[in-house]
């Protein structure tokens, strides 16, 4: 049967990858391509490459990066955000390397391209990320350009009604960095049903990576900062949650399986 | 010993870069091309693809290489088609409409619907006994994609399931189809990868 999946998400910030705090504070950790070798070797499920700063600074996206992926030989399904502007740069990306792309200020700046995208593609290379919050009201979306806080766009909920995209990353941004932060109301009030949803922001343990898998909308628990504090961290959240949806911890270099 | 030389199919629509990484590093030498005159010298032709089928048939064509494939297959050569490149070797696909093929292995492509995508890692489930394609119960591999083969199990070897069966691998005869990205499948896609190859240059 199909597996779950845990994505381990390296952030990258001027070259560099960093620890995010609540999008807003930023620590480095070194090469990008170092964490995603340890993340390879590891046996992620997929990694998620995201250069927070590309869109911002109109760099596009940072294909110099996955060159240097390449070198590394990275036999892990790769997903990469930032800077994707156009159907010409999430080919471009997809030729780099890239198994699927990750698409956030596209969805409000221009849907249709994203149309566009998936139709050269195949909805199932895209993907969408929303930083969200529950808040106290309702459900919002924060824009991190302007940083103000809006409701999902009309665009965009039909994004994801039509099947452009084949999945959603749902940020928790308010709570990213912070221990067992990720606020599962985002899932349980997610507006759009049939959705497959990957949750990412605060998730740091593994009780809590859990719950979230056991939740039928939930097709992937994402990772970042809490796989930088130790080896193997994969494999022990793996090994942590045997009886889970996921498929089981693999050691790279042997076909032995836990 | 002398390496095998794999020739990786450009016709613009690969994700060819990750499979010369990959084979590169299993010790074959890697050509990729989409000059007759190169391939025509392999002894393995590998068909990667990422994206739709109509996209991808009109490269082939662009490159003039359906003919050219078509007949590598006709006189028994080695060929594996991975993902997207699985598919054109069907008759014919109903995405984004109907597209003709490569017409190597009978059957046509169709979107899954229910769900309508299959993303993740899966194992597979043996349809009959190959020895080329041997694989560990236990083992699983990374899929992603909205169409499958659909053909009349003659050629399946093995399927998975999303929900719904489809096949997973095609054999028909030199001619190998994976459903499934081996060369992002860790460690089980490259042991399988290495052991078609040399299987199917070895018969």
């Amino acid at each position: 049967m199909l597996k779950k999946r845990l994505i381990g998400v390296i952030t990258v910030r001027d070259g560099l990858a960093v620890q995010s705090i609540g999008y807003k504070r930023y620590l480095p950790l070194g090469k990008p391509e170092y964490l995603a070798e340890n993340l390879d070797r590891w046996g992620a499920d997929e990694i998620l490459v995201m250069s927070i700063d590309r869109t911002v600074r109109g760099l596009g996206p940072d294909l110099g990066l996955l060159k240097r992926l390449g070198k590394v030989g990275i036999r892990t399904p790769l997903i990469v955000a930032g800077g994707i502007s156009s159907k010409d740069n999430a080919i471009e990306v997809v030729h780099s390397g890239a198994d699927r792309i990750c698409i956030d200020a596209l969805l409000q700046d221009n849907p249709e391209e994203v149309r566009a995208i998936a139709e050269c593609l195949g909805s199932q290379a895209v993907i969408a990320s929303l930083p969200v919050s529950a808040g106290t009201a309702s459900y919002m979306w924060w824009d991190y350009r302007s940083k103000a806080l809006r409701h999902l766009a009309t665009e965009v909920c039909a994004l994801l009604e039509d099947g452009v995209v084949s999945e959603v990353l749902l940020v928790d941004w308010q709570h990213e960095g912070i221990h067992a932060g990720f606020d599962q109301r985002l899932i349980e009030r997610f507006p759009i049903p049939n959705v497959p949803l990957i949750a990412f922001g605060g998730v740091s343990h593994h009780e809590q990576i859990e719950q979230l898998l056991n939740k039928e909308s939930v097709s992937a628990v994402a990772i970042g900062n809490f796989l930088s504090y130790r080896e193997h961290a994969i494999q022990h959240f793996k090994m942590q949650l045997q009886e889970s949806h996921l498929r089981g911890a693999v050691f790279a270099g042997s076909d032995a399986r836990v | 010993m002398k390496r095998r030389v794999i020739g990786i199919v450009d016709y613009g629509a690969g994700n060819h870069n990750s499979v010369f990484s990959t084979l590169s590093s299993l010790d074959y030498r890697c050509h990729i091309s989409h000059d007759v005159s190169a391939l025509e010298k392999v002894d393995c032709l590998v068909l990667p693809g990422v994206g739709a089928f109509p996209r991808a048939m009109a490269g082939l064509k662009t490159f003039k290489l359906v003919d050219f494939l078509s007949d590598w297959a006709l006189q028994g050569q080695p060929m594996l088609g991975i993902c997207l490149g699985m598919q054109l070797l069907a008759e014919r696909s109903h995405e984004d409409g109907l597209t003709p093929g490569l017409k190597i292995i009978p059957g046509e492509v169709l979107p899954l619907k229910d769900p309508r995508w299959h993303i993740g890692w899966n194992s597979l489930l043996r349809m009959h006994r190959d020895p080329l394609l041997e694989i560990d119960e236990l083992s699983h591999f990374y899929f992603n994609h909205a169409y499958a083969f659909s053909e009349e199990k003659d050629f399946q070897v093995y399927q998975a399931d999303c929900g719904k069966r489809f096949p997973a691998i095609i054999r028909r005869g030199s001619v190998v189809g994976l459903q499934f990205h081996p060369e992002k499948s860790q460690t089980a896609g490259r042991k399988l990868l290495k052991q078609i190859i040399d299987g199917l240059c070895h018969a």
